[in-house]
């Protein structure tokens, strides 16, 4: 798929609230943020986060775009208290991010999975809950209904250190859903798992959203973001070197997509002339190839259907029914 | 074991002083939590003033402690403090530090062999054994797992899923320290039960019959064997009644006793009596006379009385300089053969409270100190005179004793006695004659002999009218140690919130270290204050130590020099005594294990006074605690 380079045609500045957004509807807000790293003698470091302004909506998903170093990690540890910014302001639910009530309200999934490796699933997830004073009944239920959730099941009376990476992955994951949260951050949340993990994330982030929570994710995995992020902030050395809605980042004004089935090479030419005739330029008439990630959740999904039996190696027709049922499903 | 005055107080009279509030611990915990506090709000302020410039840093300040009074302190939540306590507990038990219970018990099983078994008094040698070995180990357990667990969480970054909760400061700090005392306590009662064990089982033993004679109308005279590096004699009397076994005693050999009984020609003899008490005793308050018969407090100081002394509980009031005493004696002495004595007065001396028929029971740790060398084989001769302190007139004869150092001897005051009664020689009787209406009684000991010396202190002599369980004394035992070990997980804790593990383990020891150290502090402070060269403060002696100077000559350095150094070494001896003065007094709260050992009852005002400061430190310690994690950057 073709990728947007100039990006300026497309910037619009959605950065400023519409005036028809109620305020109440900013979940996060962040007004000249910085954080200046010093070390222990007070002495200047490193700037990690340059007068940052965002705005996080009710009901969106929003990512945090770029390289190593680039200041996500530090926005959403200011977003959470876990730092204290140099200057300029975070509010989260219209209080400062260090107050600790706003916590009742937000889910945190950390890069790594920072939880206690000698407590078990179900410790786990029960110590969590404890934490948000949730009684001891429903507590039950939203550990029964996460470990279903993140599928857990046949894992919960396991010590943590025994799980592979992918596992203690979901499990942070069901802690951060332990209190039903309104705002959900996911540091880097599809790293180590596979991908059928990754998928499932996708859709489990999807579903959140679609259940009118809002969602801060920060990854450098673009995939993930370009799937499921309706705004992006793209960050590079501390600086917001871009912000805006994902679908009007990506669309390339001057490139008109068309997909067909069942098209004969004579017809292709024929299409070829039309456009011709009509001063565009051809760049190229061809059979699209899926992602990677679709072949591979297609020859799961098939050996799980029917186990032992070897794939039809890939032929005529086959690539383009993958790409028909991905297609369908998004 | 000696006792202080300050042990004797009870609960009020030491919270309060009635007559030098200056004494009292309770100016000592306000003085101590308002400098704490000012001076935490001064420290934090002055940090975030570098970091975030004059206003922020109030600002910030004045957040933490808004934010403690207004939503911190209400919304801690006891369901989240259980839920960290359990966490941190079962941290510690799936580290496996229970394995230290199962090394105790069996280093208890091999402790025996090396428990010298001609020790004279075995029961203490058993006692003190279990308490110091849990108590050190007990305190260095509680240092590890107090000072490591939250800066590996915050290392670890598992703190992130913690204080990303609605979680309190409050409640991190609270939460790891019930659930270290827990971990503790559940190390600590194995031990203890384990130490009943060994203490009683170890001191069991048996011997047999060696030799027996008869003397006649049913009475016997016996020897047992030698076994376990001591044998008794015993003498037994006829049935008191036709059916009933005779009964016999023997003598006490290295505190213990056993009961010989006769059945069917068969000598039976029971298990050691004795050995393990819990005496109750009833001190009385003490003055000397001197050789002239004047009155004196303090007794004649034979020489290094006042090493054991020490500086007792004055509060703040030695600190700021109102009161500044030498070191106590440990043990006055009177002269033999003059006027000098020491004169008890006893309280509450009532038929009720001494109910036995032969008389009082008295008990007596004297000391003895020759000028010349006399008659070597026997120890010295005093006097026991008792006295009617509203008519001293009313005076009964002398009772003579013979001193025996090192060894509680137990003497009666008889119900009848010879004695004035201002008039005429006659028969008194204890209570009606000598006690006075108010219940009190004098009784006064002298030393006989001429040039010899007899020593006592206040804790040296007592009446005992009663005696409570040797197991529930050993229990107050471990209660203390229970609040030894609470201390340092409070004070572990603390540390941990602002520095590293390692760095926390160093700075919670040098505050259990210093609080051992704090007498030595008083001394050089004390002698700082009176002017007097020994050997100065650390530079100087530093100084004195490079040139080889004596410890008393006069600093040897040009005038301006010996200025600073005075200068420099005033104040760090000042703010040392500060320091050591607000720590908890450990070796006092360490001491208990001497009443066990010895046989006394612990008192429980003691008891009560040493969990009332427990208490207050670890207030202390959770609000330091509490404004450290608070105004802590965790990720940073």
């Amino acid at each position: 798929m073709p990728v947007a380079s100039d990006t300026t045609a497309v910037a619009e500045a959605p950065d400023v609230a519409p005036a028809s957004s109620p305020q109440s509807d900013v979940v996060i807000e962040t007004r000249n943020l910085s954080k200046i790293y010093r070390d222990f003698w007070g002495r200047r470091k490193v700037a990690a986060l340059k007068s940052l302004d965002i705005e996080v909506r009710k009901g969106e998903i929003f990512g945090l775009l770029g390289p190593n170093g680039s200041g996500k990690s530090t926005t959403i540890k200011l977003i959470l208290g876990l730092l204290f910014p140099t200057s300029g302001r975070v509010l989260v639910f219209d209080q400062d991010a260090t107050e600790t009530r706003k916590n009742e309200r937000i889910g945190y999934l950390p890069e790594e999975s920072y939880l206690y490796k000698f407590l078990t699933t179900d410790e786990t997830l029960d110590f969590y809950g404890r934490l948000f004073d949730l009684s001891g009944a429903e507590r039950k239920r939203r550990i029964d209904e996460l470990v279903n959730l993140v599928g857990l099941q046949g894992a919960r009376h396991r010590q943590l250190r025994e799980y592979s990476k992918g596992m203690t992955r979901r499990v942070g994951l069901a802690q951060a859903l332990i209190n039903d949260p309104d705002l959900i951050l996911l540091d880097e949340p599809t790293t180590g798992l596979d991908p059928i993990g990754t998928r499932d994330m996708k859709d489990l982030i999807l579903s959140l959203r679609d259940q009118g929570k809002t969602i801060l994710l920060c990854s450098h995995q673009l995939s993930d973001v370009q799937d499921v992020c309706d705004r992006v902030a793209i960050l590079h050395q501390g600086e917001l070197k871009e912000l805006g809605k994902v679908s009007e980042l990506l669309k390339v004004q001057d490139v008109t997509e068309v997909h067909a089935r069942g098209l004969s090479d004579a017809a292709k030419t024929e299409i070829a002339e039309v456009i011709r005739r009509h001063g565009g330029t051809v760049e190229s008439i061809d059979n699209p190839t899926t992602t990677m990630e679709d072949l591979f959740l297609n020859i799961v999904r098939e050996s799980e259907r029917r186990p032992g039996a070897r794939r039809v190696s890939a032929g005529e027709g086959t690539n383009e029914k993958v790409a028909a049922e991905s297609e369908g499903k998004s | 074991m000696t006792l202080q005055p300050e042990d004797f107080w009870s609960f009020s009279e030491w919270l309060m002083r009635p007559q030098s509030f200056l004494e009292s611990a309770l100016l000592q915990g306000i003085v101590l939590f308002v400098l704490a506090i000012l001076l935490g709000l001064l420290v934090g302020y002055l940090v975030s003033a570098v970091r975030y410039g004059p206003s922020e840093g109030f600002y910030a300040v004045a957040r933490a402690v808004r934010d403690l009074v207004r939503s911190d302190l209400p919304g801690t939540s006891a369901r989240r403090i259980f839920a960290l306590a359990r966490l941190a507990y079962k941290e510690a038990i799936r580290r496996r530090v229970l394995v230290v219970v199962g090394l105790f018990v069996v280093g208890l099983l091999f402790a025996g062999w090396y428990l010298d078994p001609r020790s004279s008094d075995p029961a203490r040698l058993y006692i003190s054994f279990v308490l110091t070995a849990t108590n050190y180990l007990i305190l260095l357990l509680a240092l590890f797992i107090s000072t490591f667990s939250l800066p590996a969480d915050i290392k670890s970054r598992t703190i992130y899923t913690i204080v990303t909760k609605p979680v309190r400061a409050t409640e991190i700090v609270l939460g790891r320290m019930i659930g270290f005392v827990a971990v503790g306590t559940l190390m600590l009662v194995p031990m203890a039960i384990a130490s009943y064990f060994f203490v009683t089982r170890g001191l069991r033993h048996d011997h047999e019959v060696v030799d027996i004679k008869d003397l006649g109308n049913g009475r016997f005279e016996g020897k047992l064997s030698y076994d376990q590096f001591h044998e008794h004699t015993f003498t037994m009397d006829p049935p008191a009644a036709p059916g009933e076994p005779a009964l016999g005693i023997t003598d006490s050999v290295r505190g213990h006793r056993h009961v010989v009984r006769k059945i069917d020609d068969q000598f039976v003899i029971g298990e050691p009596t004795g050995a393990l008490r819990a005496r109750i005793p009833s001190y009385g308050s003490l003055v000397f006379t001197d050789r002239s018969g004047n009155i004196d407090n303090k007794g004649i100081d034979v020489g290094n009385e006042k090493a054991g002394g020490g500086y007792g509980a004055s509060g703040i009031s030695r600190l700021i300089g109102v009161s500044s005493e030498a070191r106590r004696l440990e043990y006055g002495y009177m002269e033999g053969g003059t006027l000098g004595s020491a004169i008890y007065t006893f309280d509450n001396v009532t038929p009720a409270r001494y109910p036995e028929e032969d008389g009082i029971p008295m008990e007596m740790s004297l000391r003895a100190f020759r000028t010349i060398k006399g008659d070597i084989v026997s120890g010295l001769n005093g006097t026991i005179t008792m006295r009617n302190p509203d008519d001293p007139k009313i005076e009964s004869n002398p009772i003579t004793f013979v001193v025996q150092e090192y060894d509680v001897a137990e003497e009666t005051l008889p119900r009848k006695i010879e004695g004035n009664d201002g008039n005429e020689v006659r028969e008194l009787d204890l209570f009606d004659d000598l006690v006075s209406d108010d219940g009190r009684l004098e009784v006064v000991i002298r030393c006989v002999d001429r040039q010899q010396y007899l020593g006592t202190t206040v804790s040296a002599v007592y009446l005992r009218p009663a005696e409570s369980s040797f197991a529930w004394n050993l229990a107050k035992s471990y209660i203390s140690i229970w609040l030894q070990m609470v201390m340092v997980i409070a004070f572990g804790v603390m540390f941990s919130t602002f520095l590293s593990g390692p760095v926390a383990l160093v700075a919670t020891f040098a505050c259990v270290l210093l609080g051992f150290m704090a007498e030595q502090v008083y001394d050089i402070r004390y002698h700082l204050d009176r002017g007097e060269d020994m050997g100065g403060g650390p530079i100087e002696s530093l100084v004195r130590m490079v040139r080889q100077d004596a410890m008393t000559t006069e600093l040897d350095v040009d005038a301006v020099a010996g200025k600073i150094i005075k200068t420099v070494d005033a104040a760090i001896v000042y703010s040392l005594d500060a320091v050591a003065t607000s720590l908890p007094n450990l070796p006092k709260m360490l001491g208990t294990a001497e009443y066990a050992a010895s046989g006394y009852d612990i008192f429980n005002s003691l008891l009560a006074r040493h969990a009332v400061a427990t208490f207050g430190y670890v207030i202390l310690a959770f609000l330091i605690g509490y404004f450290f994690l608070k105004t802590r950057e965790i990720a940073a």
